[in-house]
């Protein structure tokens, strides 16, 4: 695990990764209600490209994403410790959005969109090294 | 089970044999980045990593970890 990084600039990078994938769900979702007009287009595409540098920022030059992705034969015990409670933290946070935001969806009546799908998906991918990023001190 | 602190004398013992954190991590099977944590004292090792770092010192283990704050091996030898 390479975290070159200063947990200040990573926490940085999770929020703006994190919060510029709801707000390009949030658009996409408000857009579908009303209607697409250029601002929002060029809004979407400006969120795509922040939400992809910061994720490139903060997970893949980190070495965070191959961290996480790695075998547990290939890590030691505190590694192993540090995923495995990763894991454990992001399928609680996962489990509690999803239901709010589908109950949500059931109250408004509105169908699910295949991006907020999508979305749900990267976002329980990125949870678990999101909870590193953010708890794990310098190295 | 809230786990006690482990307090250890890795780091001392470590520059004492002029070893890196990489050349020790390697010895004891580890990442570099764990012999930090080790170090700072905010992982207590398994029973099995703490006898790996106790045979590399080649001192029991007693002597390198503790439930209680350690003394410099220097006083005890004073003391002595």
């Amino acid at each position: 695990m390479e975290m070159r990084k200063s947990i200040q600039n990573r926490r940085t990078g999770v929020v703006i990764t994190l919060l510029s994938l709801f707000c390009f769900v949030l658009i996409f979702e408000y857009c579908k209600i009303t209607q697409w007009n250029v601002f929002f287009i060029v809004t979407e595409i400006v969120l795509f490209i922040i939400f992809s540098a910061s994720f490139m920022a903060t997970f893949i030059k980190t070495g965070l994403w191959v961290f996480i992705h790695k075998p547990l034969s290939k890590l030691d015990e505190r590694e192993i410790t540090v995923t495995s409670r990763s894991l454990r933290y992001a399928y609680i946070v996962f489990t509690v959005t999803t239901l709010l935001l589908l109950l949500s969806f059931a109250v408004i009546n509105t169908p699910i969109d295949i991006v907020l799908v999508v979305s749900l998906i990267l976002y329980a991918h990125i949870l678990p090294a999101v909870n590193i990023a953010w708890t794990e001190k310098e190295i | 089970m809230e786990s006690r602190k482990i307090y250890n004398r890795i780091a001392i013992l470590r520059k004492e044999k002029s070893l890196t954190r990489n050349e020790l991590a390697d010895k004891v099977g580890v990442n570099f980045q764990t012999i930090g944590y080790l170090e700072r004292e905010e992982y207590n090792p398994s029973l099995d990593l703490a006898f790996r770092i106790s045979e590399v010192f080649e001192l029991p283990v007693d002597l390198i970890f503790s439930t209680e704050p350690l003394t410099p091996l220097s006083q005890l030898l004073t003391k002595k």
